[in-house]
């Protein structure tokens, strides 16, 4: 699904944001991109979405050479494949929550019965359906994020991208959020999650790569257990230990649904949000 | 360099587009308002200065020496109203003057002056032509008159200056010596002699008369003139005025061209200002609500707010300054010409601008400016710092759901239906965007309206007496040449020059007539005649045939119709108050001739003075008719060349030939007018543009964010532009519905001081302006400006950055 190779981003003089990564997710994936402020994070993430271009390198996202496409392409191509969930929502506040999530389809030219099928499918399934004529400021932090999940997905994206979704919110809504990615991932939604959160890293992916100083210096399959390998000579004091200590002996994903907002254990995968998860993809 | 200084430097510099729109603004405001109230306070000036200095008469007024005495004459000065008086002077008119045999120069190739005819001249004799106590004349060249053989000009041939003028017209044929030439400010006579000259003149055959000249206490209207002349009237006997001289006319010759400026530069002047106040409210607005971290990072470092005040209007100011020191500059240098054009017509010295036009109304524009700029100043200074700080920018409001949830409705691509909701979020920004447009639909509806009524009018001139594409002439085509001038024909000569060549009016026409490919055509020459009691450059034409093709119109009263019937230019009735119904003298080389106007036709051609009669009329009168010229319009799809072949066969006969016609002059005075109008309805256009463009950069930066999400979301550049478009385009439209009945208006209110002021009277081909054809372009004109304005800011919008645009909170 995305394919970055040697892919690295200047900014004026200086040392490189994003230094040489190689780097290749598989469809279905989800993986989290773990890294202190300035390590790279989101420069990674906004050559991938196509808002930004590599100094060198490719960028290939579900079969199309991301660094090659032109303004008008990008926005295309993100129109196309690409769903995006932001730290602060970004929601669009003099908008209803249907019509922020109508936005990528009517951008799109999605026919109109088609979008409005769609997005009370998607509200239903995210439970947050009565409050489609509400804005955004009236809503919590959670509802918030689920209708930035449900305009991210209108428009059936091969990739979701997550920028620190749960960084605004608070521990209960947090949860929810976490579980609602575990729950799109489980449908078979490819998820690149960045975050600086090590736990949310730990229980919702499959596989956690760190960047420090624009380089990827970690690559673990969580999913496998702790199969950590460095692929740069640098590497961030005590994640190993972090990402096992979140982990505990139990698989990442069983340890964060112990620990979920309802309180109720599941197996990897189990649905949790309201609504029926087959509706999001 | 201070601190506060360099913040001021610093905000100037960052804002390099909009510090350019102030000081465009402010040059096109000053520019106007310097020449409208320069010209408004000094265009008469000149005309007054000489007036009151030559201590000359409100009123000339001619006695019928056989109808009046000199004593009844005199008696006229006691009519109440009259404050002083001078006269009763000898004068005698329409006498014919021609170029003694004494002067050998040549006026052109075998044609010497020896025997050329001056235009019938008016001659008065005073006691001390020098010294006269009223209409005191001006030697412009030579000396007076010492003795009974000598006589000053208003006018004569600068070569034969020294030599004789011949009175051919008279009986005796006296001849004079032009010692000098001299003028009288408001053209009481055209030649001035001694009283035992002017006794020469009478011994000869001339008709002496008896010109008073009077001031009276009430003199500033044409109607006050006439009540005053009438006073005079009723105490002498019936019909012994044979003709009256206004200074009003004088003036309005003099001074009217430039006075025609005043009014739209008024309106310019007013619009200039008031689009001023808004951008520089838009732009300080703009620049406080952009900077308001940067404000509170000011007061953290110590600023007072009365520093941050000053520092925000002084923003404003600077680049005003540059615009009021330009726009004095240009108003003074654009006042050279048309002032010196009047200057000119009395003989006074060049006039200027008075210096407290340049010290007022920039002085008056920068307090504007100041005061405008210094709301949104002070409110920067009193936002609290802490507030600011954390904030960053203003808060949202939360305006404008309702239009965004109307316009999601509307069947129209999203981009467009969420920026024509856009304007409804920020309703004072859209305002101020209407408010530019408003000024720029203001403007060039004005201008369109006043362009076209000044095209309508160059082309009455160019039509009329100017008509047709080709002419026929006197004179030979094989004799004079290609592109030779077919002899001494009609403009090289006067009228009642004997060498003189005219048509056989009769026979040229039917010549023309058989011709294929003829489609119309008439005959017409200056027939050398005057009309008693109107002013000096009066000409009498005689016309052959219907000109009603040609677009000469009647403005009041009809066509002529049967002998004795004329009809008026509307300036010569304006000047000499000649009225439908009036009946004049029209003499010809000492015959006479009463023709009754029955219409006041539109005719710009030949210093407008013009009274026209059918041929006819001069016939039936006694007078000869003289026809100079022919002007044919061909068919469509006839052939010129071929035309002017066959046409040239048929008059060789007749000593007349064809010639291309290069049409009627277009007025210099219009053609200045066009250009200045044109010149400041672009700059306030571009002002109005620039305005939009300032208030979409500020809206778009506000906006950043949320054209970052929607760019995120699959936005591309193209849908990012229509919807930054779309967000003007409302109130582009609406400005456009609202500022075109605004210019429509202010373009009525101004023609009609305008055509005061040159003595005429537009007909409504003219003055119509604003057809369907012209309207609605006007008003699509709204938008169009708002596009304009809005183009590049959407550019700017389309190509930021997604990435830093979703960082921008």
């Amino acid at each position: 699904m995305i394919d970055l190779v040697e892919a690295t981003k200047k900014y004026d003089a200086g040392p490189p944001a994003l230094a040489g990564v190689t780097l290749s997710v598989a469809a279905g994936e989800c993986l989290a991109v773990l890294g202190h402020s300035g390590s790279g994070k989101s420069t990674l993430l906004n050559l991938i979405a196509g808002l930004d271009r590599p100094s060198s390198g490719t960028v290939t996202v579900d079969g199309t050479r991301v660094d090659r496409l032109g303004e008008a392409g990008s926005a295309r191509f993100r129109r196309a494949s690409i769903g995006m969930v932001f730290q602060f929502f970004n929601l669009l506040d003099d908008l209803t929550v249907l019509d922020n999530v109508l936005v990528p389809a009517q951008l799109a030219g999605m026919a109109k019965a088609e979008a409005r099928r769609r997005s009370a499918e998607l509200l239903g399934a995210l439970g947050i359906d009565r409050h489609a004529k509400a804005y955004p400021q009236r809503l919590s932090g959670g509802e918030r994020q689920r209708v930035a999940v449900a305009r991210a997905l209108m428009n059936r994206p091969a990739l979701l991208l997550a920028d620190e979704p749960t960084g605004a919110l608070d521990s209960h809504s947090a949860a929810d959020v976490r579980q609602l990615l575990l729950d799109l991932n489980a449908e078979g939604q490819t998820i690149l999650l960045v975050t600086h959160d090590v736990e949310l890293a730990a229980s919702t992916a499959h596989r956690t790569i760190e960047l420090v100083d624009g380089a990827v210096v970690r690559d673990i399959d969580n999913g496998t257990g702790a199969q950590a390998r460095r692929t740069a000579t640098a590497g961030g004091p005590g994640w190993d230990d972090e990402i096992g200590a979140a982990r505990g002996s139990a698989p990442v994903r069983s340890a964060f649904q112990a620990t979920g907002p309802t309180g109720a254990a599941g197996t990897a995968g189990a649905p949790s949000t309201p609504g029926t998860p087959g509706a999001l993809r | 360099m201070s601190a506060l200084g360099k913040v001021v430097r610093s905000g100037v510099g960052r804002r390099r587009v909009q510090s350019f729109v102030m000081a465009l603004t402010t040059l096109a405001a000053v520019t106007s308002s310097v020449l409208s109230l320069g010209l408004l306070t000094v265009v008469q000036a000149p005309f007054d200065h000489a007036f009151a200095a030559r201590n000359a008469a409100h009123l000339a007024i001619q006695f019928d020496g056989t109808k009046a005495t000199s004593a009844q004459a005199a008696a006229t000065a006691k009519v109440a109203g009259v404050t002083e008086s001078a006269g009763p002077y000898p004068i005698t008119t329409n006498l014919t003057a021609t170029v003694g045999p004494d002067c050998t120069e040549r006026l052109g190739p075998n044609l010497p002056f020896a025997g050329t005819e001056a235009p019938p001249a008016s001659i008065a004799a005073r006691p001390d032509l020098a010294h006269s106590p009223m209409d005191q004349l001006v030697l412009d060249d030579g000396r007076w008159p010492r003795s009974a053989s000598e006589i000053v000009l208003t006018n004569w041939p600068y070569d034969c200056r020294g030599k004789s003028v011949v009175f051919s017209g008279l009986p005796g044929k006296p001849a004079f010596t032009v010692v000098g030439i001299a003028n009288s400010l408001t053209t009481t006579a055209t030649g001035f002699t001694t009283l035992d000259g002017f006794a020469r003149l009478t011994a000869a055959g001339a008709k002496a008369d008896s010109q008073m000249l009077y001031r009276f206490a009430q003199a500033g209207t044409d109607a006050e003139i006439a009540a005053d002349k009438q006073a005079v009237a009723a105490t002498v006997p019936a019909g012994s005025i044979e003709g009256a001289r206004s200074y009003l006319a004088e003036r309005t010759r003099a001074t009217g061209n430039a006075k025609a400026f005043v009014p739209f530069l008024i309106v310019f002047g007013i619009l200039g200002l008031f689009l001023s106040i808004l951008i520089i409210a838009i732009v300080v607005s703009g620049a406080v609500v952009s900077a308001i971290r940067r404000i509170g990072i000011l007061k953290a470092l110590g600023f007072t707010p009365a520093q941050v005040a000053r520092a925000y209007m002084a923003q404003a100011l600077i680049p005003a300054t540059f615009g009021v020191v330009a726009g004095t500059v240009l108003g003074n240098l654009l006042s050279i010409p048309v002032l010196s054009d009047t200057s000119h017509e009395v003989g006074a010295a060049g006039t200027s601008l008075p210096i407290w036009v340049s010290i007022l109304v920039p002085v008056g524009t920068l307090v504007i400016v100041g005061i405008t700029a210094m709301v949104p100043a002070l409110r920067a200074g009193r936002l609290p710092a802490a507030q600011t700080l954390v904030v960053g920018r203003a808060p949202k409001a939360e305006r404008g759901r309702a239009a965004q949830r109307l316009a999601s409705r509307l069947p129209l691509p999203r981009p467009m239906s969420l920026g024509l909701a856009l304007p409804f979020a920020r309703p004072a920004r859209a305002a101020l965007v209407g408010g530019a447009v408003l000024f720029g639909a203001v403007s060039a509806t004005f201008a369109m309206g006043l362009e076209t009524s000044f095209a309508h009018f160059q082309d009455k001139r160019t039509g009329g007496f100017g008509a047709g594409s080709v002419i026929v002439r006197p004179g030979d085509a094989e004799q004079s040449g290609p592109g030779g001038a077919p002899g001494p024909g009609p403009g090289m000569l006067d009228a009642n020059d004997p060498r003189t060549k005219h048509l056989d009016a009769a026979k040229v026409a039917a010549a023309i007539a058989s011709v294929p490919g003829t489609r119309a055509t008439f005959g017409w020459g200056d027939s050398g005649s005057t009309v008693i009691g109107t002013p000096a450059m009066t000409e009498v034409d005689t016309i052959y045939g219907d000109p009603s093709w040609t677009g000469l119109e009647v403005v009041s009263g009809r066509w002529y119709s049967a002998p004795g019937e004329g009809v008026v230019s509307d300036r010569l009735a304006s000047a000499a108050a000649i009225h439908v119904g009036d009946t004049v003298t029209v003499v010809q080389q000492g015959r006479s001739m009463p023709l009754r106007i029955v219409g006041i036709d539109f005719d710009t051609h030949d210093g407008s003075n013009i009274v026209a009669a059918d041929a006819a009329s001069f016939t039936a009168a006694g007078l000869t008719p003289r026809i100079d010229q022919f002007n044919v319009q061909l068919a469509p799809g006839t052939d010129g060349p071929t035309w002017a072949a066959t046409a040239n066969a048929a008059l060789h006969r007749l000593d007349a030939s064809v010639d291309h016609n290069a049409g009627g002059h277009a007025s210099d005075v219009v053609i200045v007018m066009s250009t200045l109008v044109a010149t400041l309805t672009l700059m306030l256009v571009v002002v109005s543009a620039l305005g939009v463009l300032n208030t979409v950069v500020q809206d778009t930066r506000e906006r950043i964010h949320d054209l970052g999400i929607f760019k995120a979301l699959g936005m591309t550049p193209r849908q990012t532009v229509t919807m930054v478009m779309t967000s003007v385009a409302l109130s582009g439209l609406v400005a456009g519905l609202i500022g075109v009945p605004i210019g429509a208006a202010l373009e009525r209110m101004t023609l009609n001081p305008m055509q005061n002021a040159v003595g005429m009277h537009l007909p409504p081909s003219v003055t119509h302006s604003y057809t369907a054809s012209l309207v609605l372009p006007l008003l699509a004109g709204g938008i169009v400006i708002a596009l304009l304005g809005a183009l590049l800011p959407a550019g700017w919008a389309a190509r930021s950055r997604t990435a830093t645009a979703l960082r921008t909170e």
